[in-house]
């Protein structure tokens, strides 16, 4: 336990000599793997899942990670965040040392198998495009429709679990700050659409054409807002299994290039 | 150039110079309609401005006359106080001003940095200062209380109240009672053992301590197992009250330390999510109540100590009532802490009421665990800290609620100085978003007259006015006048900013005049000349 220490305390000095860190002091030492967990569980567990099981964000509890699985590679995504995704950074808000802990967290995990990719992502691209229409609501890069959240970056913000999931149960998780709107309004339409903002006195939204709308609550019969999705449910019946695996593949290759298919 | 410099100094200084508050008229704060000389407006806590030129016929009627833009990004909940044509807020990461009341120009500015290695957990907010004489108390994120000039915003003396690198910050608006300003402070979410302290308001020194966790030999230590006393937390982050006749000073009390873990903890864990009665001139406790004994939802009882005389069950009482973060409004008498009553305001799955003698009626199975427990109300209630109000003109009190469930999963950490210390954290149910709900109950019976729903959950305080009017914000920036009778909207304005304080109210140059912090500014409202 004392060599532990020392161990730790030479760590340190050698951080504070300038001599960057390059993995975790705190492998084994359960204080900090417990003080990491309850860190990460705080702060990361909202998109990573409680158990860093995964969610909005990757599964963190397999042992691998997708910008690298060094310990400081890990370190640096959580100090500084990954542009382009919604991974922010955290290094202005937890100390160095914290962050190490929550590194030594993750890497208690076991290393485990991701769940292999079975389809084709070249056929699963005429299945998003042409066989299903996804395309029509949602876009990857410059293509596709407006109404549902881009996917230009799907294959590194989501699972693969988490994705078929989605295609599957479209309304088990919702993306952040994602809502449905109805308002029916003082001539009777019914218009429904992804809310843009809900609050005590208004709301706006945006249909299917693309067309935004913006109410006040007096000037309509009533307005509602939904946490579902309007994502149909049916894609467990009208595509094949085969289908389902290559479209997945296909959203998992999906990384942010631009110009991807 | 010289002539005028020196000229428009004399008149600044002239103008601050009136800036002079005695003790009496901190005693008498509610008969005086020029001013707002305390957070709480008067030391009943009653944030009620007896004023009525704006009222429930023409506040839809009212339009901005000055916006002051403070250029802090952060979470402003400062309850102005106004005194002599000047207005006093405060800002996050400890920035304070002197406005002119009658432009809203800046007449002096006060900062100070925050360390960069301070440990704090919900943002660095502060929530106002306190007045006496010509000196202004503020207490900054660090730990410390500063008094500042009211003339020129200098710092006349500074003290530390805690080592801010054990996890300590502060964020209360002091109380300034006698020659004492009292304060709170902030840390239970990092393993401290909490307190309420006492300084001389000349010197800055010291006069009394009361640790809300009671140490070894002190009555109450018994109720924590091993030293887990040491890292107990029940925070002071919210201003007490102080009934003058009994030189009382009330303070409610935060969370225990880990917040969600009760294992390392065994026992009531006192005076943690209590309501404590102190003598004013020593600090010593003539009566504590616990509202949620062995707390492991995170449900701080810090809320406004609201004093009302009135009566229940047939008896005249010395009041306290508080609308408990745990989901319960409760009524206690303040001369003997006596529990009268307590009613249930939200949705409640963790107790299955409040007994006679004030302990709530556990249902087994509403812990933490590894997995998630499903309770309600979630962790942030109920209702929270935020500033509530009572109307002698309705007899209503009125405060916010935040309504819906959380999963609340525990797990056993060790302690980290200066670290986290929560014994692990909630998550939202998917689809079921939390709401919130301004509600205004009689409060010699808890019986609720009327609620207005909101989306979110609340972020604002409450403003009663004697025009019938009731203010409030909303986190998506709306600022608003609810009919105090029936809660009925009749007015608002999207001031493009989450409202995350209480309104004040003051009549300056025969005018009335509402001001509210938006956003980063701060939105001064009258009717039309």
């Amino acid at each position: 336990m004392r060599w532990e220490i020392l161990c730790l305390l030479a760590a340190f000095a050698a951080a504070a000599a300038g001599q960057e860190l390059q993995s975790s002091p705190y492998h084994g030492d359960p204080v900090s793997i417990g003080v990491g967990k309850a860190t990460f569980r705080l702060r990361c567990s909202a998109c990573h899942g409680i158990h860093a099981d995964g969610g909005q964000g990757p599964a963190l509890n397999r042992g691998e990670f997708a910008a690298g699985d060094t310990d400081l590679a890990i370190y640096q995504v959580i100090a500084n965040g990954v542009p382009g995704t919604e991974m922010p950074a955290f290094g202005g808000r937890s100390t160095e040392e914290n962050i190490w802990r929550v590194v030594a967290f993750l890497r208690s995990f076991a290393p485990g198998d991701d769940e292999p990719l079975q389809g084709d992502a070249e056929r699963g691209a005429a299945v998003f495009w042409d066989q299903a229409g996804c395309g029509g609501c949602h876009r990857v890069g410059q293509r596709g429709g407006m109404f549902g959240p881009a996917l230009t970056r799907i294959g590194r913000s989501r699972s693969v679990a988490y994705l078929r999931d989605a295609l599957l149960e479209p309304g088990k998780d919702l993306p952040p700050d994602y809502f449905v709107v109805s308002v029916e309004t003082a001539d009777g339409r019914t218009i429904r659409g992804i809310g843009l903002g809900y609050d005590d006195f208004s709301a706006q939204l945006v249909d299917s054409t693309g067309r935004i709308h913006s109410y006040h609550r007096g000037e309509v019969e009533s307005m509602e807002r939904e946490f579902a999705t309007l994502m149909p449910d049916t894609y467990g019946d009208s595509l094949t299994t085969e289908q389902q695996e290559d479209l997945l593949a296909y959203m998992q290759s999906l990384r942010g290039e631009v110009g991807a298919p | 150039m010289k002539l005028r410099f020196v000229i428009g100094i004399l008149l600044v200084s002239a103008l601050l110079a009136q800036a002079q508050v005695s003790g009496d008229n901190l005693l008498r704060s509610q008969q005086d309609d020029e001013s707002w000389l305390m957070y709480g407006r008067n030391y009943s806590a009653w944030r009620h401005s007896p004023l009525k030129e704006i009222d429930t016929g023409n506040v839809h009627g009212i339009v901005p006359v000055w916006i002051f833009q403070s250029g802090v990004l952060g979470k402003l909940q400062t309850t102005p106080l106004v005194r002599d044509g000047v207005m006093y807020v405060t800002g996050p990461s400890n920035h304070a001003w002197a406005l002119d009341l009658k432009t809203g120009r800046e007449l002096w500015h006060y900062s100070e940095p925050v360390p960069d290695d301070l440990a704090y957990c919900c943002g660095q907010p502060n929530r106002g200062v306190a007045i006496l004489d010509n000196r202004l108390y503020k207490v900054n994120m660090q730990a410390t209380l500063v008094a500042l000039d009211t003339r020129t915003g200098e710092v006349i003396w500074e003290v530390e109240s805690a080592d801010y690198r054990k996890g300590y910050s502060n964020t209360v608006a002091p109380l300034i009672v006698g020659d004492k300003v009292v304060t709170g402070i902030a840390g239970a979410e990092f393993g401290t053992r909490d307190f309420i302290d006492a300084y001389d308001a000349k010197t800055g020194e010291r006069v009394w301590r009361f640790w809300t966790v009671p140490g070894p030999g002190e009555p109450g230590n018994e109720t924590w197992g091993g030293d887990s006393w040491k890292r107990g937390g029940a925070s002071t982050w919210i201003t007490g009250s102080y009934d003058p006749e009994l030189n009382l000073i009330y303070w409610g009390t935060g969370n225990p330390g880990p917040d969600l873990d009760g294992a390392p903890r065994p026992g009531d864990n006192l005076y943690s999510d209590s309501m404590v009665a102190l003598d004013a001139d020593t600090g010593e406790l003539r009566w504590y109540f616990q509202f949620t004994p062995h707390d492991v939802h995170d449900w701080d009882s810090v809320a406004d100590p609201v004093l009302i005389d009135m009566e229940v069950d047939g008896q005249d009482r010395k009041a306290l009532v508080q609308a408990n973060r745990n989901g319960h409004f409760y009524a206690l008498d303040r001369q003997s802490g006596e529990f009268l009553f307590a009613r249930a305001y939200t949705e409640v799955n963790w107790a299955d009421g409040i007994g006679p003698d004030g302990r709530p009626i556990l249902i087994p199975g509403r812990e933490p665990t590894d997995e998630g427990t499903l309770t309600c109300p979630g962790m942030g209630g109920g209702h929270n800290w935020h500033a509530t109000t009572y109307s002698p003109q309705t007899g209503l009190y009125y405060f916010n609620s935040g309504d819906g469930c959380q999963i609340y999963h525990g797990a056993t950490q060790e302690y980290v100085e200066g670290e986290y210390y929560l014994g692990s954290a909630m998550e939202n149910v998917t689809g079921e978003p939390r709401e919130g709900s301004i509600i205004a109950v009689d409060p010699s019976t808890g019986d609720r007259r009327w609620r207005f729903p909101l989306v979110s959950p609340p972020s604002s305080g409450l403003l009663s006015t004697g025009g019938g009017l009731l203010f409030a914000g909303t986190p998506e920036g709306y600022f608003m006048a609810l009919d105090a009778a029936s809660g009925k909207p009749l007015w608002h304005l999207q001031t493009g900013g989450p409202v995350r304080a209480p309104a004040i109210s003051y009549r300056f140059a025969g005018r009335q005049y509402v001001a509210s912090a938006a956003g980063t500014s701060i939105f001064v409202f009258a009717l039309p000349k």
